[in-house]
């Protein structure tokens, strides 16, 4: 792995680094995030603010490490709601097709008939943002999404002899899929999930951009870039820089790490 | 062929109809309540009751769902917006044209970086030029196009005291100021989207460059250009013409953020004003349009498939 696949190796130290800052946070960040400081504002890098602070003088680099763990609280909490209940729609849809199949697939039709951006938005701007508000939100919509994926391979997956020798030995429908349909589809729903997680945090950070994700005094890097703070951006340039880098950052380890562990899991899902 | 089309027609309605129920319950069943703002912060009437009363929202769910959706069937009628009370439609469509020119822009920018890119990457595939294309793919997909949209609008204006014009200016009044204002938003948009054009260009020129026909075009002693110009792009811009239109949601999407940061007065910027001071209407009109233009033209796109590729029989 570590030979084969370099860029995936890179990506994996991004995300470990990440989670490091992540949960260490309390130990290694230099200041409170939320702890301002009038009288130091918008400095620029210095020793004692190593990445410069922001227009109420926090530290930005205390800032952008409380900002991982949002970022990975809201990527892995919207993904494991996301997963499930991609699992979960799927599966069912899957097996047990027919009317009931061709209802829910109506119902997935029209989710994904909508720019995904919009109808986020929509609902975040009703729910109001909160931490917990977007994780349940990006993971409803990341499991309505994927559940396209997980219902293919079900399809596949329940028409091997194998499902139905076990159905001729008498097992039930919640047997069946349990036992033998769903450790089949585990391999499709771990790579879905891990390229998936990029895609969550960029949209997380894209409404904490507008000011409809993860609410003020929480860092987030998308937050931190804000919509509502661009002027103070003009002053202290960094405040957008940094945010940005970590973002980018991110993103590209998830990525790489996502590529490499989708040509390990299913190399049938290798794409261009 | 005709049986196909009728098909693909009939099973759009059922999707519309969904869509227009998912977006109007969204509205009414989440908490958020845009009269009591409306009276409290801008006093646009004496009491809630007779602002409720007044924009019909004392009225069951049901009617209220019948009257928005009858309009639109009967009278093409989509509403009108709380604030202000003007016709929705009308606002869309003087709105519309900004962003499908920056759409259009966009998709411009995104596909000559990223067939460019892709060709010279699969032409002279391991080369040193391959890695740098290939890395510039993946920089271009790491990239948050929001972020670099900031620092375009910040950066610039600190270092070389130069600003993107704010004014907009539209297309018919002055064409080239126009482009010099979309140039910028385009270009930043179109250069996060780039990646995956070339991805997917290097992947189908390489896959075609190996086909027979292309043996045979080398072995009849044509030069390299004729050969990949002529005879190999035209099959591997197959998958590259399907990502685009695969990818129309995202640029829709993506238009609210750019039209934020660059202040483009197009529909957006309209979708964001309206959230932000919960005019339903707007939004769940807005929502519509753009859904029902996402259907169409993904059934556009099926359809013409059905055209152009004599193999794909229904």
């Amino acid at each position: 792995m570590l030979v084969g696949k370099p860029l995936g190796t890179i990506g994996g130290v991004i995300v470990l680094v990440m989670l490091a800052a992540a949960v260490l946070a309390d130990w290694i960040a230099p200041y409170g995030y939320a702890q301002t400081s009038l009288r130091s504002r918008f400095i620029s890098m210095s020793t004692a603010h190593w990445l410069g602070t922001d227009e109420l003088g926090r530290d930005l680099l205390t800032r952008l490490i409380y900002g991982a763990r949002i970022s990975l609280y809201v990527g892995f909490g919207a993904i494991a709601i996301g997963s499930v209940l991609a699992t979960l729609i799927g599966i069912v849809s899957g097996y047990l097709g027919g009317r009931f199949d061709l209802l829910v697939q109506r119902g997935v039709d029209a989710w994904m008939a909508f720019p995904p951006l919009l109808l986020l938005l929509s609902i975040m701007s009703l729910l109001g943002p909160s931490v917990w508000n977007i994780t349940i939100v990006l993971g409803v919509a990341f499991g309505i999404q994927n559940s396209r994926v997980v219902r293919g391979v079900a399809l596949l997956v329940k028409e091997h002899t194998f499902v139905e020798s076990a159905r001729a030995l008498g097992a039930g429908h919640v047997r069946t899929t349990l036992t033998h349909i769903l450790p089949n589809v585990m391999p499709t729903i771990i790579v879905v999930a891990t390229t998936g997680l990029s895609t969550v945090i960029l949209t997380e950070a894209s409404l904490s951009f507008l000011g409809l994700g993860v609410p003020p005094p929480y860092p987030t890097w998308g937050g931190m870039l804000s919509l509502a703070g661009l002027d103070h951006m003009y002053r202290a340039p960094w405040l957008a820089i940094w945010p940005a880098v970590a973002l980018s950052l991110a993103v590209f380890g998830f990525n790489m790490l996502g590529d490499a562990l989708r040509d390990l899991l299913d190399p049938r899902l290798k794409g261009g | 062929m005709k049986r196909y089309l009728l098909r693909r027609l009939a099973l759009a309605i059922p999707t519309l109809f969904l869509v227009s129920v998912l977006v109007f319950a969204l509205m009414r069943l989440m908490p958020g309540d845009v009269a009591t703002r409306m009276v409290e912060g801008h006093a646009y009437a004496p009491t809630l009751a007779a602002l409720r009363h007044d924009l019909g929202l004392d009225r069951p769910v049901h009617a209220q769902y019948l009257d928005w959706i009858g309009g639109i069937v009967t009278r093409g009628d989509f509403g009108r917006s709380y604030w202000t009370r003007q016709p929705i439609l009308d606002e869309f469509m003087r709105r519309f044209p900004v962003t499908i020119e920056l759409a259009f822009l966009t998709i411009v920018v995104s596909v000559v970086l990223g067939v460019l890119v892709g060709i010279v990457s699969a032409v002279r595939q391991d080369s040193v030029s391959d890695y740098v294309g290939r890395i510039l793919a993946i920089l271009a997909l790491s990239v948050p196009y929001f972020g670099l949209a900031v620092l375009v609008v910040v950066l610039p204006s600190i270092w070389f005291k130069w600003t993107p014009v704010w004014s907009y200016v539209p297309f018919t009044t002055d064409p080239l100021e126009n482009l010099k204002i979309m140039l910028v938003p385009a270009f930043v948009f179109g250069v996060t989207r780039a990646g995956p054009v070339m991805r997917i260009m290097r992947s189908a020129l390489l896959d075609v460059l190996r086909q027979d026909y292309i043996r045979t075009a080398w072995s009849k002693g044509l030069a390299e250009r004729p050969i990949i110009l002529r005879h190999a792009l035209k099959n591997a811009m197959i998958p590259v013409i399907s990502l685009i239109g695969l990818q129309m949601p995202l640029y829709i999407g993506g238009s609210v953020i750019i039209e934020s940061i660059f202040r483009l007065p197009g529909v957006g910027l309209f979708f964001f004003e309206a959230l932000t001071r919960l005019d339903y209407p707007v939004v769940q009109s807005v929502n519509l349009i753009i859904a029902a233009l996402v259907v169409g033209l993904n059934l556009l796109i099926d359809i013409s498939y059905a055209f152009l590729d004599p193999r794909i029989r229904y």
